[in-house]
């Protein structure tokens, strides 16, 4: 006969197992949250404060310094205005389209002074345009405290990006490792008119206007009205922001490889 | 005229605003005398309820390894009072198929039934608010009014969930009730009386946690599932029952409730100090420096109550909440032969009069 006929005793609490374990395990906690707790009292501690140098580590195992956070950390935009060249590779870079370029003061009346203004609502601290700067002028620093009370505070002004520059915040220089001048600006010279508008707009003036000779025409051909110079474009100045490329009328430059 | 009672303070002021007036009769004396009492005992004890809500939100945060409150008033010991404030401006809303009745003296019987066992309760030498020889007797049977009065206002309320969780609360405090009668008839046996101020006088030289330290582990078992903590907080299980038999209460019907618990967890801590740990005295063998200040009694009353709260919130912040059957297969088949056994423990004690390990008292079982 089967003799497993008895249903199965429901097991009763063990004491030790659902009683006195837990407790000496939250008593432990207790004891040890009496004298340091892990919580720290945010506005009032921070977590680079000296006292609290000896538990927070980054994953590299470098202690955090007096008032820095991680060494990778992207935080708030640096702008050096002195600098900034108004090449507008920020703006074209970032992917959230919250850098705008806005004059500020300081530029000649034919060549306005532009430099980049964040809007820390779109800003997603990506670092792209702090990788895109050529000059280094903007760079992200590893403050992190951003709090406004007002939506339109979060739009930083060039003037308030240069504020944070200027109190030589720990900064966090992003560029990514590529082949050097990869591409450089080619003209596609029939095309040209000689119009100046490439030289003019240039931020760091590396293209210079040079003379063409002028072509005899031969009888019954009509040379095209055009200025006879071409743009001459110094590669190892040229920042390869794609301005000239923009303000091309006759679409006559484009990137090509170097030679 | 004495001051070494809350009367004699209460009729001191009595007398002294009736001095103001000439004229005055005796009885409305009396009268003014009875209302300041309250008045003084009312706001003692919600006082210290929502210091004791601090206190468990202070102690709860360190075992889960966080401050508490901390910013409202020194280290956010008016964060409670902010909260009561702000409960108090609330609108209070009533389910439109509720009963009215039941929806609105269901938590004003529950907080007042827990106010009333205040006025019974001896707190010190003097402070006993008048002997009355059966008081242990009339704080335990205000104190078990409670599951009627919550399961008015979980019926009333025409939710689900506060019908679960008033079923609930009235299947646990029966099954809790009767253990804890029987191990009190344990301290009565010892004691001899069922006077709360003759069961302290009796601790003077132990206290009645040591011979009957069955009855007070069967006595905290059953006053956590009457408090309905963590672990025995079925009723009000938020996970399954959203607040259980509160679910449809806000504004100042909740801070009734919510009040209401605490005042019953703070009489659970003085009827278990006054009971088992010699209330507001201390050993007669203790150095008598540490008695011989003013409101001493009190002063340790107070450390004693709070102590033994914060072992209910040690509980709580360790165990798991148990389910139905087990809640009352512990509370009928473990805890009601615990009490027996401890009664009878009780009475061998008494025939003996001999202790465990402390040897013969004199005194025991007088």
């Amino acid at each position: 006969m089967a003799a497993s006929a008895k249903p199965k005793e429901e097991e009763s609490p063990n004491p030790v197992l659902w009683v006195a374990r837990p407790m000496a395990t939250a008593a432990r906690q207790f004891v040890k949250s009496l004298v340091r707790p892990s919580t720290i009292v945010y506005p009032f501690e921070r977590l680079e404060d000296p006292k609290f140098r000896d538990q927070v580590r980054v994953e590299s195992g470098h202690p955090i310094g007096i008032g820095e956070v991680w060494d990778n950390y992207r935080g708030v935009h640096a702008l050096n205005i002195a600098t900034c060249i108004s090449c507008n590779l920020c703006a074209f870079s970032c992917p959230d389209l919250c850098i705008e370029m806005v004059t500020v003061p300081g530029g000649d009346p034919k060549h306005p002074k532009k430099c980049p203004q964040i809007d820390y609502g779109k800003c997603s601290y990506c670092g792209f345009c702090s990788d895109a700067c050529p000059e280094g002028c903007l760079t992200m620093t590893t403050r992190y405290e951003l709090s406004v009370s007002r939506r339109p505070e979060m739009v930083f002004s060039p003037q308030k990006l240069h504020e944070v520059f200027e109190r030589k915040l720990p900064m966090n220089p992003i560029r990514v490792e590529r082949p050097e001048n990869e591409d450089a600006i080619r003209l596609d010279a029939p095309l040209c008119i000689g119009c100046n508008a490439c030289a003019r707009d240039c931020p760091t003036n590396c293209i210079t206007m040079v003379d063409t000779p002028k072509p005899t025409a031969k009888p019954g051909e009509k040379l095209p009205r055009r200025i006879w110079k071409e743009p001459v474009v110094n590669d190892s100045d040229c920042v390869r922001c794609g301005t000239c490329i923009s303000v091309c009328p006759k679409e006559c430059l484009f990137w090509g490889t170097h030679p | 005229m004495s001051v070494q009672s809350l009367y004699g303070v209460a009729s001191l002021i009595a007398t002294t605003l009736a001095s103001l007036v000439p004229g005055v009769p005796g009885y409305l004396v009396t009268l003014l005398a009875d209302l300041i009492f309250g008045a003084i005992l009312l706001a003692a004890s919600m006082i210290n309820t929502i210091v004791l809500i601090w206190y468990e939100r202070k102690l709860l945060g360190r075992f889960m390894d966080r401050r508490g409150a901390m910013h409202v008033g020194y280290a956010g010991l008016l964060q409670n009072f902010a909260d009561g404030l702000k409960l108090f401006r609330k609108n209070t809303y009533m389910p439109s198929e509720a009963d009215r009745l039941g929806f609105y003296t269901g938590p004003t019987a529950y907080m007042v039934s827990s106010l009333v066992i205040f006025g019974v309760l001896p707190i010190s030498t003097g402070w006993d608010n008048g002997s009355l020889p059966l008081s242990l007797l009339l704080a335990l049977v205000i104190f078990s009014f409670a599951p009627l009065f919550i399961f008015i206002s979980a019926w009333s309320s025409n939710n689900k969930y506060s019908l679960m969780g008033g079923m609930r609360s009235a299947a646990q405090m029966i099954a809790y009730e009767v253990p804890i009668l029987i191990a009190v008839v344990a301290v009565v046996v010892v004691s001899g009386s069922f006077d709360l101020t003759t069961i302290v006088m009796e601790q003077q030289n132990y206290w009645f946690a040591i011979p009957l330290v069955l009855a007070l582990i069967v006595f905290v078992a059953g006053m956590l599932a009457e408090m309905e903590r963590i672990p025995f907080d079925l009723p009000e299980a938020e996970a399954e029952l959203v607040e259980g038999w509160n679910t449809e209460y806000g504004g100042m019907l909740f801070a009734f409730f919510m009040l209401a618990d605490y005042l019953r967890a703070l009489i659970g801590s003085i009827l278990i100090v006054l009971l088992f740990l010699g209330g507001w005295t201390l050993p007669t063998y203790v150095p008598s420096a540490l008695t011989n200040f003013p409101l001493a009694g009190i002063f340790w009353f107070m450390v004693k109550t709070y102590l033994v709260f914060g072992v209910f919130v040690w509980v709580r912040a360790s165990l798991p909440r148990v389910r139905t059957d087990q809640l009352l297969r512990v509370g009928w088949l473990r805890m009601v032969p615990l009490a027996l056994a401890s009664v009878v423990l009780a009475a061998a004690l008494v025939v003996v009069k001999c202790l465990p390990l402390i040897g013969c008292v004199p005194g025991i079982g007088s």
